[in-house]
């Protein structure tokens, strides 16, 4: 359900950004990264970015999502691992948290990103079109 | 006939893209610290308690509210989706209790805790519970800006709440499992689910918890560093 209201923010934040772009200028994609931890389910981002974006500067643009993965380090020994899915059965879950090298616990790195990565457009690049700054 | 000839036409500009850096959560996450740094001028503890609806998270709070009221000045923040029932249930216990209604959202955020904190005499207070939306999925995304995460269950809920939702126990320092006098007619064993809970978070402290019976309230209050 908080799909709809992390939509929200994307779409308030691409309509400021759209903001600083030529009148011309015409978003057509955008690549928001989601790390593999965080609970939102990319069908109901994406449908939602659909609705709202619907009569709005950012109509017919599309949204994709880059899962980000995340690492299992452990503190003690300096083990690492690529978090793997246990079973898919459920929405995802958590492996056990503890080191198979030595049985310290592990810390989960990585895999809680949340980020407007890259937009695509379409129109005429300003000169700082690539370093372009923008903060929500 | 030249109805179905497609025309491209050929359009002014070109496609191109812009990289960024743009973290959503951020804003959320910038005004949680707000709430810190604000409870923390007038030293004032903040405890976050999550769980699913009917968890007990209100009884437990009323629980921990009467064995700490002595030692401590307590507020509450209510979160809900609607009406003022468990605000209501707080005032019972002479403590101030503020409703946050979310109206369609399914987990507070801190820039409600934000408002509610601008209703609320701080001066006055030592210790705020923040009862979070009865779900265990969504607060889990929302920082608010409290000190402790407590993570309500209860034995009424089954035997796999938590290998389904294993994020919320990830963040938590604490986990209530409560309801535990009725673990025998509902089948389920709380040692179970512990085991559950220390396999995604060996530095949560979990206690067992019936409010009917006061059973390990106190247990509660130190896993959350107060005193009882």
């Amino acid at each position: 359900m908080h799909e709809l209201s992390i939509a929200t923010t994307l779409v308030n934040s691409l309509l400021d950004f759209m903001q600083e772009e030529a009148a011309q200028n015409k978003l057509v994609e955008v690549h928001v990264t989601v790390g593999k931890l965080r609970a939102i389910s990319i069908e109901q981002l994406v449908y939602s970015y659909r609705i709202l974006t619907k009569g709005t500067l950012l109509n017919g643009s599309k949204l994709i999502v880059d899962e980000n993965p995340a690492t299992l380090h452990c503190s003690n020994c300096d083990f690492k691992d690529k978090f793997e899915l246990v079973d898919d059965s459920f929405h995802f879950q958590l492996p056990t948290l503890s080191c198979p090298s030595c049985g310290a616990s592990l810390n989960i790195e990585g895999g809680d990103e949340l980020v407007i990565s890259r937009v695509r457009m379409h129109g005429h690049p300003g000169r700082n079109a690539a370093t372009r700054q923008f903060s929500i | 006939m030249t109805d179905q000839i497609d025309v491209i036409t050929s359009e002014e500009g070109e496609t191109f893209d812009i990289e960024l850096e743009a973290d959503l959560l951020k804003a959320n996450r910038e005004i949680a610290s707000e709430n810190h740094r604000r409870m923390k001028e007038y030293e004032i503890v903040a405890i976050d308690v999550m769980g699913s609806v009917g968890s007990g998270k209100t009884s437990l709070i009323k629980s921990l509210i009467s064995s700490l009221k002595r030692r401590y000045r307590i507020a509450v923040i209510e979160g809900d989706v609607t009406t003022t029932i468990d605000a209501d249930l707080i005032a019972i216990e002479g403590v101030p209790a503020i409703q946050v209604n979310t109206g369609k959202e399914c987990h507070l955020d801190a820039n409600l805790i934000r408002k509610a904190l601008n209703h609320m005499k701080l001066n006055e207070l030592d210790l705020i519970f923040i009862e979070n939306v009865g779900n265990l999925i969504c607060p889990a995304e929302f920082p608010l800006g409290s000190d402790k995460r407590l993570v309500v269950i209860s034995v009424t809920e089954g035997p796999y709440m938590v290998v389904k939702h294993p994020l919320m126990f990830h963040n938590a320092d604490a986990v209530a499992i409560n309801k535990a006098d009725l673990a025998a007619a509902m089948e389920v064993n709380p040692a179970k689910l512990e085991q559950d809970i220390a396999m995604i978070n060996p530095r949560a402290s979990i206690v067992t918890t019936s409010c009917r019976n006061g059973l390990g309230i106190r247990d509660v209050a130190n896993a959350l560093g107060l005193d009882s």
